[in-house]
């Protein structure tokens, strides 16, 4: 399933990361790896972007970026 | 000399630290070719601190970590500073092992210990030194703690001998931050359980469905209040008044005996030219203190979360609201607060689009107008005109991002930091920064530009002239042709519209100056109501005033600011002339 799937506050763990090489890299430095722990925290008023949380920060991301982050649920 | 490279995570305390270090021996500059800054500071004359940007890896392609990664190969860099954000290691470190493949000494300075405490994270600094092989000096750079000793190491050179030989290149990411969180396990203990951090509580007002909008347009009308009402216009205005009325007098007694030309080019020529310059210093300073504040608060992440899908629908990320909506008070603050956002495409899109925003500077010209040509509708028309101008930025917005920014498209992730309060002397040294910067380098242009047009203005080929006869006005004859076609083709206008370059309200003193006499009546007989709107669509979107075209070369360089003048007088032009001929065939 995609982040986005995830309800506020639910926990899930990083599986693959695709879709634009460059925001996948950028992903994986931040330290977005197989197995991370990840939530999504919060969206913004009008839907779009949202925060998600990993490694004890938050980030924030536009839905069409992180429909490429697949997570397997807690 | 020791060269000391300053690097670290966005949002860490990097700049707090580097204050800290070198007070105020800094230099602000341009990295070639970029709009990212560089900034160098001194500790005594034998270190030289480089502030290289904020970055979280080193090979992911963006400019700013081209920059850093440059600057470590090519220059002679004798020892890095490190600084990572103690209550969140495991990210940090993962720069500091990219770091560690230059084989050079690294001083790891672990900032907001306090921070940490809070969260209930014990850090063993010796095994944590041990297990890393750097040099650790935990601080709190906020509240000035561990300073001293940073920069007695730095003076000692002690870290010269400190270098690690092992191999820091891993195969993945993955890789990487497994062999960190094998060290943090061994050196970090963890006593608290998920605590609710204050930035959780201020997160759950500030980003709240129905409240985001409204705190966030507070916020930015306190600003625009303090710049152009409370602080900033105020003291603009008494610059401007003692200028007129002590410097120009004093000026004239002294001058009492000298030719008229040489009068009229100290009062009229520089000391206007110096006035046109200085004018912007108390707007820009105070709009600059705002800014910083809401930058160095982690607010204006928030505020580009809110923002984003609007801003969007034109091509920009959410950030880009800002410098917009400062547009709307003047475009050369505005454009220079384009500099905030994340990546070089929305930097440049930003600073093209600003003076699409109807500046206060052109109000008195619609307001000199539509008083004369519109008088029931005076408001209406007015508005229709800033109304255009937004319209047309979001058009122009979607043209530039399909056709000219298309490759440079970067991918939009912030990090939203912690909330904190900003300290004084980061928020001042910041401000200092943008004002001097504008006036050492846009002021000089502005000030030669207005000696220029007072020039041609004054003078034609037999010497000193009013301005119906001067050069001006053989330049203004001589394009007026090409106004013809948008219904106000006189060239008593067109030289309006030169001068307008000056400051586009200038618009309105030449007007006096070359029409005489009642404007109310000798424009009725020179416009139509068509052509007066037509005109007044031209003033919104031609060729910002000098002045920005100057910030926009400071900013972005010559071809930038010649870029956005052709763009806006063929927008100008098109958009005049669609208006002026539908209407014809309407009215």
């Amino acid at each position: 399933m995609c982040i986005c799937d995830l309800t506020v506050g639910k926990k899930g763990y990083i599986c693959d990361i695709q879709g634009n090489e460059l925001l996948a890299k950028r992903l994986l430095s931040l330290g977005a790896t197989y197995g991370t722990e990840v939530c999504i925290k919060n969206y913004a008023p009008l839907g779009d972007p949202i925060i998600i949380s990993f490694r004890g920060f938050d980030l924030a991301i536009r839905k069409k970026d992180a429909k490429y982050i697949y997570v397997k649920e807690a | 000399m020791t060269i000391a490279a300053l690097l670290g995570n966005p949002n860490v305390g990097k700049t707090t630290l580097f204050n800290a270090l070198t007070g105020s021996k800094q230099y602000v500059g341009n990295w070639p070719g970029v709009t990212v800054e560089k900034k160098e500071g001194f500790i005594d004359k034998s270190i030289k601190i480089v502030d290289l940007p904020g970055i979280y890896a080193l090979d992911t392609f963006s400019n700013e970590e081209k920059i850093s990664k440059n600057f470590l190969l090519n220059e002679n860099v004798d020892v890095i500073i490190n600084i990572v954000d103690a209550s969140n290691l495991s990210r940090n470190l993962y720069l500091t092992m990219q770091l560690k493949q230059f084989k050079k000494p690294i001083i790891l300075i672990l900032n907001m210990i306090d921070v940490a405490e809070f969260k209930g994270i014990k850090i063993d600094f010796d095994k944590l030194s041990k297990e890393l092989n750097v040099m650790i000096i935990p601080i709190s750079a906020s509240k000035g703690i561990g300073i001293d000793k940073v920069k007695m190491l730095l003076m000692s050179s002690n870290f010269l001998k400190h270098l690690d030989d092992n191999d820091y290149h891993f195969s993945s990411e993955k890789d990487t931050y497994e062999y960190i969180e094998s060290i943090l396990k061994k050196c970090i203990t963890y006593s608290k359980k998920n605590i609710i951090t204050p930035t959780e509580k201020i997160d759950k007002i500030v980003l709240n469905k129905f409240l985001a909008y409204p705190i966030f347009l507070t916020c930015l009308y306190f600003i625009f209040k303090f710049t152009f009402s409370y602080v900033g216009q105020p003291l603009s205005d008494l610059l401007d008044s003692s200028l007129n009325d002590y410097l120009v007098p004093l000026a004239e007694n002294l001058l009492s005996n000298s030719s008229p030309w040489f009068k009229s080019l100290i009062i009229d020529g520089v000391i206007g030219g110096v006035g046109s310059v200085i004018v912007f210093l108390p707007i820009i300073l105070s709009l600059f203190l705002g800014i910083s504040f809401l930058e160095d608060s982690g607010y204006m992440a928030r505020a580009a979360f809110i923002m984003d899908k609007l801003m969007r629908k034109m091509g920009l990320s959410g950030k880009a609201f800002i410098p917009m909506i400062v547009g709307f008070g003047c475009s050369v603050p505005g454009i220079m607060s384009a500099r905030t956002l994340e990546s070089e495409k929305d930097r440049k899109l930003t600073a093209l689009l600003v003076p699409l925003m109807s500046c206060n500077a052109r109000l008195p010209v619609y307001a000199l107008f539509a008083s004369i040509f519109f008088p029931k509708k005076q408001t209406l028309v007015v508005f229709s005109l800033y109304i255009l101008g937004i319209a047309l930025s979001f058009l122009v917005g979607l043209i530039f991002k399909n056709t000219i920014f298309k490759k440079d498209e970067e991918p939009f992730v912030i990090e939203l930091p912690e909330y904190k309060m900003p300290e004084m002397k980061s928020l001042f040294i910041h401000t200092w920064d943008k004002g001097k910067g504008f006036l050492k380098k846009a002021g000089t242009l502005i000030f030669s530009i207005s000696v220029i047009v007072w020039f041609l203005s004054n003078f034609n080929f037999s010497g000193m002239s009013d301005i119906n006869s001067s050069f001006l006005s053989n330049i203004g004859r001589f394009i007026n042709p090409i106004f013809i076609p948008l219904g106000f083709g006189k060239w008593q206008n067109s030289v309006s519209l030169l001068t307008g370059l000056m400051a586009k309200e200038v618009v309105v003193g030449t007007m006096g100056v070359i029409y005489g006499g009642d404007l109310s009546q000798m424009l009725k007989t020179a416009f139509t109501p068509l052509s007066a709107y037509s005109f007044l669509v031209f003033v919104l979107l031609y060729t910002p005033c000098i002045s920005v075209i100057a910030t926009m070369k400071k900013e972005y360089g010559l071809k930038m600011a010649a870029f956005s003048v052709f763009y806006q007088l063929i927008l100008a032009w098109m958009v005049s002339f669609v208006i002026y001929n539908a209407g014809k065939l309407i009215f």
